[in-house]
């Protein structure tokens, strides 16, 4: 059973009717021109105020889902998109309920349920308006080529039902040395990040996540390398979303994420593993802006980035 | 503003794109730049008649667009909404940007071994369809890019293509390619604080000739073109033995192209929509709302055009197969828009799609045998 079956919206098992889903192309006056990028967030106060104004820049609306942050997500994310002068650009709303966490948890959670990722992201994506959405992650900074080239898009996709992926290279930080970081382009890494809002784009059931749904045949669409990193915090737990190393520790599907946890744990050890660049910042300069900013458009292109290619970057 | 006494070399790399429909007055802006000191890549496009006085317009500039649009399959003068994503597209091409900043920065360094700013003016009439690709090889090459949008009545653009370039597409197929390029030029520009936007102007092509020293100042002060702001007497005097206010011939009115009704009006309110961008102040967040209003409402038009005529797209279909002299296509075949392809529905606008209750969706899909994918 896929839950995309309803004509109009989908209900959740649990009964909880005031978190039932209503198709946003199926409410009165349909849905309007533009991108919206959609991030459901918990406990990103710390990346936020990177992640928000490059967004809120490129995209005509930026919709943020807090799932129960308790270190101030929400005030962040509201005092970054005042302080860029686009609060007018966010809606923020929350979704109360415990998500399963990737892997084994989110396995033995129905799709109709209100704790399951992929009636999660339904649920987000209903809110939309908007004719085309971004799927974003609230540790996900656009580079200024990043942020020119979706900025286009946004706007040039209009009716075509296109998919576009955007590849993202893990920014590893240390929070006690704010010059300091390591950049992942060790793994090539573009996954599926933009979509139409439509009958044909929902979400449903994968094995370890959701997976948004695609007619047959679809137009896709890849960006180049080198437009948008992933912060890592060495000192955070990057792992919290998942049930355990257990349920990414064998499947081709979750080599990115495996590569995430050698590289995090080499570094904690002091070693910098092959494809990882450690990047100085100049002095008062934090290396998040220096690789967004600086570092990585003005680096040589084609980017030389490695060879583990994951599955979504095949398409 | 910058020292007068700094070192030239030393100014922000800037580079000027001159962007806006074909005979609008770009050239005449963009050899406006040139006389005052930004550079322009050469070799350049030869003057001919339609232009005695010059392009302004670098060669390879026109040839890697042509080459850009061939590949996107798009035409200079293309009133289709959707071939902004084709373009688009083509613009986020890893070899393209890498090709496309590799000549910015060789060029940005001759204009300094030459011993001017780093400074350069590019522009053609199929730059709009590119903006994107521009504007990521100046984040590349550390430049600065702005935008001057030349804005001249749509009724006397239409006029001038009709008259130089002949008139073999009709009034209403111009007037619709202009309403998408400008539209869509104004959405590509719009201006924020974010990288990659160093600022906009929009210039009217009868004030350039009315008064080009006080519309270049200003073009130059909002935009902190260095060449422009230190441009000396000599170069001034050029500036008016350039300028030939009898350029402008054309003085025909939007009545006098005959367009249909709905285009027509969209034209009209989009022309006074664009025309009010160049007053003081007028790049305002409440003429952005009307233009984007305009430009659904436009897309909504075609989409419907796009839609009744398909008889006539299929019939070119069929005469392009059939070829000059050939056989006649199979009668007994089922014709392409019947054909069960699976991705037909897909290539229906999503708002027109979207339109039709999910209810007879479903029904239409029984009947065409379709499932929806599990």
């Amino acid at each position: 059973m896929a839950a995309h079956a309803g004509a109009t919206g989908i209900r959740n098992l649990e009964g909880h009717a005031d978190f039932d889903i209503t198709w946003p192309w199926t409410r009165p006056g349909g849905l309007r021109a533009g991108s919206t990028a959609v991030l459901r967030v918990k406990d990103e106060a710390l990346s936020m105020p990177w992640v928000l104004p490059p967004l809120l820049r490129a995209m005509d609306h930026v919709l943020v889902v807090d799932n129960g942050s308790s270190d101030g997500t929400p005030e962040v994310t509201a005092a970054a998109a005042e302080r860029a002068g686009l609060a007018h650009r966010l809606t923020q709303t929350s979704y109360p309920f415990a998500v399963a966490r990737a892997g084994a948890e989110h396995r033995a959670v129905h799709e109709l349920s209100v704790h399951s990722l992929s009636y999660f992201y339904n649920w987000c994506f209903a809110q939309v308006g908007t004719r085309y959405s971004f799927k974003w992650d609230g540790d996900m900074v656009l580079t200024a080529e990043g942020e020119a080239s979706l900025a286009d898009l946004a706007w040039q996709v209009g009716d075509v039902q296109s998919i576009i992926r955007v590849p993202r290279h893990g920014l590893y930080l240390d929070s006690r040395a704010p010059e300091r970081g390591w950049l992942d382009l060790g793994l090539r890494n573009a996954e599926e990040w933009g979509f139409p809002i439509g009958p044909d784009f929902v979400f449903t059931k994968a094995f370890e996540w959701e997976v948004r749904t695609t007619p047959t045949p679809v137009l896709s669409i890849g960006l180049p390398h080198g437009l948008c990193v992933e912060l890592k915090y060495l000192d955070g737990d990057e792992f919290a979303h998942w049930t355990d190393p257990a349920s990414f520790a064998t499947s081709h599907r979750n080599k990115r994420k495996r590569r995430e946890w050698q590289v995090f744990n080499a570094l904690l050890d002091g070693t910098v593993p092959e494809g990882v660049h450690e990047i100085r910042a100049p002095a008062g300069v934090h290396v998040v802006d220096h690789v967004t900013r600086t570092w990585l458009p003005r680096a040589p292109r084609p980017l030389q980035v490695g060879t583990v290619v994951t599955s979504d970057d095949q398409r | 503003m910058t020292d007068p006494s700094a070192d030239d070399s030393q100014s922000p790399r800037t580079v000027l794109f001159v962007a806006g429909a074909g005979r609008s007055g770009t050239s005449t802006m963009a050899g406006l730049a040139k006389i005052l000191g930004l550079h322009v890549p050469q070799p350049e496009v030869a003057a001919d008649a339609t232009n005695p006085r010059g392009f302004a317009e670098p060669q390879w500039v026109v040839d890697h667009h042509d080459r850009l649009l061939r590949e996107a399959v798009v035409q200079v003068s293309d009133s289709r909404p959707q071939a902004w994503f084709d373009t688009g597209r083509i613009s986020t091409r890893e070899p393209e940007r890498i090709t496309t900043a590799t000549w910015l920065e060789e060029h940005l360094t001759v204009a300094v071994e030459r011993g001017g700013r780093p400074e350069l003016v590019v522009k053609d009439p199929r730059l709009s369809w590119f903006l994107g690709l521009w504007r990521v090889a100046s984040i590349r090459t550390g430049a600065r890019p702005v935008f001057v949008t030349m804005l001249r009545p749509p009724a006397e653009v239409v006029g001038s293509k009709q008259t130089y370039y002949g008139n073999k597409l009709g009034s209403a197929h111009l007037a619709a390619s202009w309403l998408n390029m400008l539209l869509h030029t104004e959405r590509a520009t719009r201006d924020s604080s974010g990288p990659g936007v160093g600022g906009r102007v929009f210039v009217r092509y009868a004030d350039l000739l009315d008064d080009w020293t006080r519309v270049t100042m200003e073009v130059g002060e909002r935009l902190q073109l260095q060449s422009v702001l230190h441009a000396n007497s000599e170069q001034i005097r050029d500036g008016h033995r350039f300028v030939d206010p009898s350029l402008r011939r054309m003085t025909q009115t939007l009545d006098d192209l005959a367009l249909p009704r709905r285009l027509h009006e969209l034209v009209a309110e989009t022309w006074t929509a664009l025309d009010a961008l160049a007053e003081p102040d007028g790049d305002s967040a409440a003429a952005h709302v009307t233009l984007d209003q305009l430009r659904e409402a436009y897309s909504d038009l075609y989409a419907e055009a796009e839609a009744v005529s398909r008889s006539s797209v299929v019939h070119a279909e069929h005469r392009l197969r059939r070829g000059p002299g050939g056989p006649p296509p199979a009668p007994a075949g089922p014709a392409p828009e019947a054909a069960p392809a699976p991705s037909g529905v897909d290539r229906v606008p999503h708002g027109l799609r979207a339109a039709v209750p999910p209810s007879v969706r479903r029904g239409l899909r029984r009947v065409a045998g379709r499932q929806r994918p599990a």
